[in-house]
């Protein structure tokens, strides 16, 4: 992915830039608002990640309303120190397509990444999805693992299209919760780990190859590779 | 004299007072001047038509005879009469000469007259020419001084007493308000030098300053409460945080001394995130809680369904209370629409069921219940077998940070009741705990929104006058 980053602060600049290469992403890098804005508007990116405080006059969330407007369509990530849901809700009505707030996991940033950019080449919600030999049919509401049907409760299946649509992708627990079960909290016990087991029980447990597998230190992935 | 409201007031008022005295009497004496000057020309001319009918009758000599008689007799009076002959020389009457300014001609005339003795001045006289004669017929105006004097004495003294009152009443009015307006001063310093504690003094009187009072007081209430949420949390900030913080560098600092193998120092190091992200997580919901308190969230509330918000909420916790064979059952009347914020809520339903799933013993029960109560509102109720909680610790368990010695070596930071506290006030109740022999049951209580009688209370508007 071509990812331009827009953000101040040099450490966590540094972070995000190592961590990106690190992980196969070439990454443009602007220190201020007007940098920002004159590369996203000229140059093709898959994502931009904006910080949502700038130095100077122009702040991110006035930058993203701008490359809108001028009909840039590249998946916007806001990053911002503002943690309430009226900051996130303002963050996202603004133009942006997900918000994450500061300080973050290094592995929660690349999975939204991810997820964003795969967002962007559009979501057939009629398509059926498979992974290896998992598949799915969301009109239908059919899942089946090689030629035995899987019954799944409604969230389950939740759970399952979510992943599925994500897959060979880090999931974080947080992306579950919001995207799953719409909570913008932290539950305080590890209850979709719980979950996650439970759907484990359901698609993996009588086969040889697992396939939605636990990331340490950062969520969850189907996949069928590797 | 500084200036003063109640002062200018007064004076303005007695202005007004003295103005209206004056339109009073204005009329009242000139109507009197006018009544009183008609009625001595009438006596006097009727004095003389009585002499002159004499003289008609009975000639000059008879009608001296008879203003001798009279003035002999002392029946003239106040009167002054002279009766003189052609050449204006007295014959008979109370006057020695025939004063120098009235004309010998018939008429009426106003002079002054020096009576020598008698110092009468300002006379009305009347003056009739019979024949050789001269009959000169007057009375003295100063007759009703007297009277017109106590009208004056009687217009000034009012005038004197309102001013004076005036003035007064302006002065004790003033003093009585500088004295409170002092005193309002005076409190309002010590908060501004940083007391909030002091409420402007008040009365029963129900005046205008007592009402202001009151009002003031019950924004000093809630400043107050603020600022004690602020110091509040930034105490728990400061105290709370401390200790992961502590851990946190104690276990970096042991890595740069020790300089342990990479498979040590690795897993340290996660270890050493775990810790920043419990900080992370601490911090934030004593940010939230601070948001809550602070009554900002208002404007998130919305019109929700509470009963399934708790369906999402027991499906969430189904497979963890399911994992400890524990039944997690929801009771509700589908569907109860209220008025609040859906994120919140859930939050602190969450908290609750977590809190319930964490006490609940192996085969336990947890039920969570929504139902409309019949004082209107929507009561959500998470109701567990596990040991409950003392009395004592009652108020304990949501205060920040606080854990019970039950709750020890289970996860959390101790703010999850806090929190739930902290959303049940915002939505205008309280958390309510209360044991069940054995078991807990936490309620909150939210607003209702009831299609039926929508057209009725405004259930927003409702909510705010209801519960502020």
């Amino acid at each position: 992915m071509k990812i331009l980053l827009v953000e101040d602060n040099e450490r966590v600049s540094q972070f995000v830039v190592k961590g990106l290469q690190e992980a196969g992403h070439t990454t443009d890098h602007a220190v201020n608002g007007r940098d920002g804005m004159f590369l996203g508007a000229s140059e093709p990116y898959d994502v931009i990640i904006m910080d949502r405080m700038l130095p100077g006059d122009i702040d991110g969330l006035a930058i993203i309303e701008v490359l809108r407007k001028a009909g840039k369509t590249t998946p916007i990530l806001i990053l911002s120190a503002l943690s309430e849901v009226d900051d996130r809700i303002r963050g996202l009505r603004s133009g942006g397509d997900d918000y994450l707030t500061k300080p973050f996991a290094f592995g929660e940033l690349l999975a939204r990444l991810d997820a964003l950019h795969r967002r962007s080449h559009g979501i057939n919600r009629e398509i059926p999805l498979s992974v290896g030999d998992l598949h799915m049919d969301p009109m239908s509401r059919k899942v089946t693992r090689g030629d035995r049907p899987i019954s799944l409760q409604p969230r389950e299946f939740k759970l399952l299209e979510y992943l599925m649509r994500h897959a060979d992708q880090v999931v974080t627990r947080t992306m579950l919760l919001e995207n799953v079960w719409d909570y913008h909290f932290d539950p305080q016990t590890n209850v979709v780990d719980v979950h996650i087991s439970k759907l484990r029980q359901k698609i993996d447990a009588e086969f040889e190859r697992p396939l939605l597998r636990t990331v340490r230190n950062a969520g969850y992935m189907v996949t069928a590779g590797g | 004299m500084m200036r003063s409201s109640a002062l200018s007031l007064a004076v303005a008022y007695v202005a007004l007072g003295i103005v209206s005295l004056v339109l009073f009497a204005a009329p009242l004496w000139y109507a009197w001047q006018v009544t009183i000057q008609d009625g001595r020309s009438e006596i006097l001319q009727s004095d003389a038509q009585r002499l002159t009918d004499v003289y008609r009758r009975d000639g000059g000599v008879a009608l001296k005879n008879f203003i001798d008689a009279r003035v002999n007799m002392q029946i003239a009076g106040d009167r002054i009469l002279l009766f003189t002959d052609s050449t204006l020389k007295p014959l008979s009457g109370n006057l020695r000469i025939w004063p120098s300014n009235v004309p010998a001609a018939t008429g009426n005339y106003r002079i002054n007259i020096d009576f020598g003795d008698r110092a009468r001045q300002d006379t009305l006289v009347h003056v009739a020419h019979l024949g050789d004669y001269y009959l000169l017929v007057g009375r003295d105006n100063k007759l009703f001084a007297p009277l017109e004097r106590r009208f004056w004495y009687g217009l000034t003294a009012a005038i004197a007493v309102l001013s004076i009152a005036g003035l007064m009443v302006g002065l004790i009015t003033r003093r009585a308000l500088m004295s409170r307006v002092y005193s309002i001063g005076r409190t309002v310093t010590a908060i501004i030098h940083g007391d909030l504690k002091h409420r402007l003094p008040t009365n029963l009187s129900d005046d205008e300053l007592d009402t202001l009072a009151r009002t003031i007081n019950g924004m000093l209430e809630q400043i107050e409460q603020l600022v004690h949420g602020v110091r509040n949390v930034s105490n728990s900030i400061a105290h709370d945080l401390r200790t992961p913080l502590a851990e946190l560098r104690s276990r970096l600092e042991e890595l740069a001394l020790m300089r342990p193998p990479p498979d040590a120092t690795f897993s340290e190091i996660d270890g050493a995130v775990a810790d920043v992200d419990r900080v992370i997580r601490i911090f934030d919901a004593l940010l939230r809680l601070a948001q809550i308190d602070a009554g900002l969230r208002r404007s998130g509330f919305v019109t929700l369904d509470l009963a399934e918000l708790a369906a999402t909420a027991v499906e969430f916790y189904a497979p963890a209370a399911e994992l400890r064979n524990i039944r997690l059952t929801l009771h509700a009347q589908a569907p109860l629409q209220v008025s609040g914020d859906p994120v919140l809520i859930a939050q602190a339903l969450s908290n609750l069921i977590d809190n319930a799933l964490k006490f609940a013993p192996e085969n336990g029960l947890i039920e969570v219940t929504i139902r409309r109560r019949s004082d209107g509102l929507a009561e959500i109720a998470v109701t567990d077998n596990g040991p409950g909680i003392l009395d004592s610790e009652k108020a304990k368990v949501v205060e920040r940070f606080y854990r019970g010695d039950a709750s020890r070596g289970t996860p959390g930071v101790g703010l999850g009741l806090s929190l739930a506290q902290a959303v049940a006030k915002l939505h205008g109740s309280a958390l309510e705990l209360s044991n069940r022999d054995p078991g807990l049951r936490a309620v909150i209580a939210v607003a209702c929104i009831d299609p039926a009688v929508s057209s009725g209370v405004a259930p927003s508007n409702g909510r705010a006058a209801a519960f502020e």
